[in-house]
């Protein structure tokens, strides 16, 4: 992880990618607006994954509640910038 | 992981069946569901896929799930959407001796899957990476699950996402070759149980659980005592491919179904109100 992959959307997705080792050709906002039932390789245990990377790369606890009722990864990265 | 039998909780349960489209283990599925009230069905999507129907006969298959087929852009997800419903479709269409193309899946709000007008079974599935994972039962309640046994999820600070603390604390107790695999088989009885249910993961994992391989099964409060009785039955398999299948079945106390044709399945409330409107029509 870079020292500061939240802080853009391109950095929140290429976390998303590398970290969690999903393959996805998207980018940018085209990846944001995908439904997360549309990633190739998304399931319930890489987004927990990803609750447990966000807190580690922002400090903070995520609101696991809020993002389990995320339909997107835009939805995900908008509830890390509220917390920012 | 608990071998069939070894549990004495619950409902009895068989170990789950593979199969293909056309096949004669489709009678070994409604000889379980017969015995046990309940069958688990699983094919590789390797081998499924192949066997699956194509163009208007797959629109004719999916039905109502054809729209949402047609929405998923990625050809892999796609044809994994496709294939589990086509599975389903073709294990509820066996067991109630019934044209697949004619039954309807619908979903409440949490995903949960039913089979609509045929209440009296019960349906849940799972997929991940080539596996998909059905079940059905005539007893109550269905949820099942399944994940690798490799996958990684011990030691990635996921456990303290998806444990208890008496779950961390047994776990952490093991030795560390076990742990790993341990994780996975408590995650997949907590899909299952959701499922069964109806939550999905809004039911956090930490505020139930469930206790080590090797003893009879329940849930588990978080500090460890029990949660259920005997009207639950959960049960998991490690298949030959790695795969770890966790079902879960909530007993209603129907018991049993020895006839599980489509027309005694059908909601008779339904049925009901399609005679007297088809009674109450002129000629």
């Amino acid at each position: 992880m870079s020292p500061d992959s939240l802080g853009t959307l391109d950095g929140f997705l290429r976390l998303v990618r590398d970290d969690l080792g999903l393959v996805t050709d998207l980018a940018g906002p085209e990846a944001a607006g995908c439904d997360l039932t549309d990633l190739p390789g998304w399931d319930s245990v890489n987004l927990l994954r990803l609750v447990t990377l966000l807190e580690q790369e922002s400090g903070r606890a995520m609101p696991v509640g809020r993002i389990l009722e995320a339909r997107t990864l835009g939805e995900i990265y908008a509830l890390v910038e509220d917390l920012r | 992981m608990n071998a069939p039998g070894s549990s004495i909780l619950g409902p009895p349960l068989g170990e789950p069946v593979e199969v293909a489209p056309e096949g004669t283990t489709w009678d070994r599925v409604r000889k379980d569901l017969t015995s046990y009230g309940t069958a688990l069905i699983y094919a590789r999507l390797q081998n499924l896929q192949p066997k699956l129907p194509k163009g208007d006969d797959l629109r004719k298959l999916l039905g109502r799930d054809w729209s949402r087929y047609l929405d998923l852009a990625h050809p892999d997800v796609r044809n994994r959407y496709a294939a589990s419903r086509v599975l389903l479709k073709y294990a509820a269409g066996a067991v109630l001796r019934g044209d697949p193309d004619g039954l309807e899946l619908a979903y409440v709000p949490t995903g949960r899957p039913y089979l609509r007008g045929c209440d009296q079974i019960d349906i849940s599935l799972s997929h991940t990476e080539d596996l998909i994972l059905v079940g059905l039962t005539t007893r109550g309640l269905i949820g099942v699950d399944a994940e690798r046994t490799d996958r990684q999820m011990y030691g990635s600070g996921l456990g303290r996402h998806v444990c208890t603390p008496y779950e961390l604390v047994t776990l952490a107790a093991l030795p560390e070759e076990q742990r790993n695999a341990s994780l996975v088989r408590l995650w997949t009885l907590k899909e299952a149980y959701s499922k069964a249910i109806g939550q999905g993961m809004q039911f956090r994992f930490t505020e139930f659980g469930f206790g080590p391989d090797g003893k009879p099964v329940r849930v588990q409060r978080p500090d460890g005592t029990t949660g259920s009785g005997d009207e639950w039955a959960f049960r998991t398999f490690v298949l030959d491919s790695g795969y770890c299948v966790s079902a879960a079945v909530y007993d209603a106390g129907f018991g049993t179904v020895l006839d599980t044709d489509i027309t005694t399945m059908l909601d008779q409330d339904c049925v009901e109100a399609i005679n007297t409107a088809l009674d109450a029509e002129p000629g």
